[in-house]
Formats: structure tokens, sequence, C-alpha cells
């Protein structure tokens, strides 16, 4: 019994050893925002304070580490997200960020938004997108709940709200 | 009477360079929708869209035979695609996840990496029947063909390794640790150049002394070619492209893509740069005589192209 448990756990620690699937997905959504660009984008590189628009996030906490800035999300749910931000160009009004750690079922997850001027000034656009892997690291048959499918709908979600909650927010004030 | 002959012999002899001039076309693999795009890349327009496997990603042109093989990760198969019909001929089931894919010089040689299963195929290009199966270091993802030293290359993404075969006996030749998460490799010469996602960085490797060489580039960078004295590394999560000089080895400029760029090629007709843009599901179209964005065209969901994606 020992050596099958052995077996496993050397099994277990070699699957770790991939990163991710051949096949990244993607979850990609514009929204159009009845508010100026510059208003939009200030919100959105606010890194330390997503908890001011996504309607899932309780609370979030900065931190530095070396040139890098990470933030916790304490999601409602009690959960936490931990996040690395990876560029805010002020020019293309873009901000990235990965998901370093969360309960999500994905995997190397990276993220970008940008947000566009739209016909009027008083009109903005804004397109969130996604790339990441599912959970199961190998060939099919893929387990239940560690597939494209589950990966993909808990991004979504993640997205969905999140847009809805800047318009909604934005559009208030 | 004279004029109006020269006239007529000029008219034709037009008509025969427009019929007998070469095919410029770009085949986009689009993982998101399972087809690939044929783009003229010199009116832009896309001129068919084939349906393949499932999530294609790799492909190799094989120009005297013909035929394009598309690698399908989720079919685990790869396409044959008729370059003269545009349309696929033929399915050779693999059990494997294909990911990259070349050939030798002559054309008789398919090359596969098996993503999973960590080994190389070595496939007949005339009766398409496997002849070798390699075994090698983990998740093999680039493959390249190197036409001075008849040399097969490989990157072995979790292995963070080069591997490289010689083409006759297919006998492993050498080694070579390189950078973080080795994906998109390339080979011209006497260099090898591999694109390191995790390290943001570029492996280049001196095929005479066996010494490697990293370069700083951007954010996860995709694949690296040489075109001339120059580099191009995607930039996946930076949307650009690093241009590096290979006199001095540095960087000399940068150049927005479309989002999330994977993978490129050189259009040699038009001494352009064609680079696929996963993010955006196109392509982008650079002028290499002054660095400059031309177009970008809009090719399909999640547009890929790993590997030597132009006929021209």
């Amino acid at each position: 019994m020992k050596k099958y448990l052995f077996l496993m756990i050397t099994l277990l620690l070699s699957f770790q050893l991939f990163a991710h699937g051949p096949t990244p997905q993607k979850v990609q959504e514009s929204l159009v925002i009845n508010a100026p660009a510059d208003k939009v984008w200030n919100m959105v590189k606010d890194f330390c304070n997503i908890h001011n628009w996504h309607p899932a996030v309780e609370k979030t906490t900065c931190e530095k580490k070396g040139e890098d800035t990470f933030r916790t999300l304490v999601l409602k749910s009690g959960e936490t997200v931990y996040e690395k931000l990876r560029g805010v160009d002020d020019d293309l009004m873009k901000l990235k960020f990965e998901i370093v750690k969360s309960p999500n079922p994905f995997t190397d997850f990276n993220s970008y938004l940008i947000v566009t001027k739209g016909s009027t000034d008083n009109e903005s656009t804004v397109q969130w997108t996604a790339r990441f892997y599912r959970l199961y690291k190998l060939n099919p048959p893929i387990p239940e709940g560690q597939d494209d499918a589950t990966a993909k709908a808990a991004a979504q979600a993640i997205v969905d709200s999140g847009l809805k909650g800047l318009k909604k927010t934005l559009e208030a004030n | 009477m004279y004029k109006f002959f020269i006239v007529i012999v000029i008219l034709a002899l037009g008509a025969l360079f427009t019929m007998n001039s070469p095919p410029n076309k770009a085949f986009i693999t689009n993982q998101g929708e399972d087809t690939v795009s044929i783009i003229n890349l010199d009116t832009f327009q896309v001129e068919k869209r084939i349906k393949v496997g499932k999530k294609p990603l790799g492909i190799t042109i094989l120009k005297n035979k013909s035929i394009a093989l598309v690698g399908n990760v989720e079919s685990q198969d790869l396409s044959v695609i008729d370059l003269k019909k545009n349309v696929v001929i033929k399915t050779l089931a693999l059990k494997a996840t294909p990911l990259g894919l070349t050939h030798n010089k002559d054309e008789t040689e398919i090359y596969v990496t098996d993503w999973f299963n960590s080994q190389i195929f070595v496939i007949n290009s005339m009766n398409f029947e496997i002849i070798k199966k390699i075994p090698v270091g983990k998740t093999p993802s680039g493959i390249a063909f190197n036409e001075k030293y008849s040399f097969i290359v490989i990157s072995n993404r979790d292995s963070n390794s080069v591997e490289i075969y010689t083409e006759k006996e297919m006998r492993l030749e050498k080694k070579i640790m390189v950078g973080k998460h080795p994906y998109g490799i390339s080979t011209e010469g006497d260099y090898i150049y591999t694109a390191n996602v995790y390290d943001d960085s570029i492996t280049v490797i001196n095929l005479t002394n066996w010494q490697t060489k990293e370069i700083k580039v951007g954010d996860h960078p995709y694949n690296v070619i040489k075109i001339n004295d120059q580099l191009f590394v995607t930039n996946s999560l930076d949307d650009n492209i690093s241009i590096i000089d290979t006199k001095t080895f540095t960087e000399i400029l940068k150049i927005p893509t479309g989002e999330t760029p994977e993978n490129l090629w050189v259009d040699k007709k038009n001494n352009r740069l064609v680079i696929s843009n996963w993010g955006s599901d196109s392509i982008s179209i650079i002028n290499l005589h002054d660095m400059k964005n031309i177009k970008e065209v809009k090719s399909g969901l999640q547009s890929r192209a790993f590997g030597d994606f132009i006929l021209n």
C-alpha cells in the first residue's frame, strides 16, 4: 500500500511539472460605458481598488515586492485571490495582470483591459481579454470540473460581472 | 501596324506573367474555430477558410509537394491540405498531441513534436507513414530544420532545453540548456534561436562552438525568427515585437502589433513580416523597409499559425 501511495504522490508531483496544456482558452468581452475615456481609465488602472467596481470583490490589499506590485482580493464569498500587476500603459490605456493563486478552476490566467474613446466625449469602450488554461494538463479523458468548459465558465463570470460592475459604478457618479 | 504588334506582345506577356505569378499566401491556423484561413498577401483578402481537425496549432508548408500539414492538438491528428485545390485531402491519426511541425530540405520527411508524450515523429511525406518515434525532453514544442548542418532542432518547454538531431540517423548530436520555457525555435546558418516564455528572453546558440547567449526581450516572448541581420521576437503579453541586431545582440526597436502576437514568418516577395495575433484574431503585416505597420487583417478566432505558414 505504501508503495502505491508513494507512486501516486510521485505521479502527482510529476504532473505539477507541466505548466499547462497546449490550447489556451479565451474570454474577450467589450462594453460601452457612458463616461469619458480618461475617467474610465483612471478607475480601471487603479489596481489597488478593484473592490470599488467589481461586484465579486469585498476588499483589496496591495503590496510591493521589489519592483512588482501584487494585490490580494478578498471575495464576497470569503475566498481570496492573489494577483500580480504586469503593466500599466497610459498611452494605450491598457492594464495587464496575472492571477497567481486562486480557487478558480483554471491556471496560467493572464488578462488585460483596454479603454478606448467612443464616438462622443462622454462615451468609452472597455475590452477585457483573458487567456488561461484548463486545470487538467494531460490528454483526454479529462476529469469533470477540470475541463475547458469549466475553466471558461469561471473566467466568463469574472469578466462579465466585472464589466457590468464597472459600467454601473461609472455611470452612477 | 508594327506598333500595334508590340502592344499585343506586351499585353500577352503581361497576361502570362500574371497567370504564372507565384502564389503569395498565409495559412493561418485559427485554434478557436478549428479552421485554417488562406490570406492573399498581395490583396489582403481572406480567400478561403478550410475546416480542419480540433484545435489546430502547428503548420508546415511543403512547397514542391504542394501540400501543407496542420497539427490538431485536441483531435490528435494531422490535416493534409492540397495547396492547388485548398482542400483537406487526408487526415492522419497520431494518438499524440502535435505541437510543432517542420520538414527537411528536400521535403521527403516531416517532423512533429508530441507535447504530452515527449517524443518526436518522423513521417514520410510520400505515403505519410510514421518512420520513427524518438523520445526527447519534456513537452517538446518548437521544431525547425537547419539546412547548413542538416540538423533537426527542438525546444523542450518543461526541460528548458534544446535538442539537436542529425537528419540521416536521427542521432542526438547535442543537448543544450536555454532559458525558462523555450517555446518557439528557429535556426539558420550557424545559429539556433529560442524564445523563452517565462524568462522574457531569447537564447542564441552558436553551432560552431556550442556557446549560448541570452538576450532580454518583452513580456512572454513566443517565437523568434531571423531575417537578414535582425531577429524578430513576438512579445505576446506586450502586444509588440522586439527587433534585435545580430551584430551587437542588442534590441534596437519595438513595433506594435495586434493583441497577443504569437508567431511570425516572412513574406519574401513583398519583403514584409507577417505576425499572427491570438488576442485580436488577426494578422499584422509590417513593411521591412521602414518597419511600419501596413495592415491588420482579421483571420479567424485565436489565430496562431505555429510554423512556416507562408507560401511564396
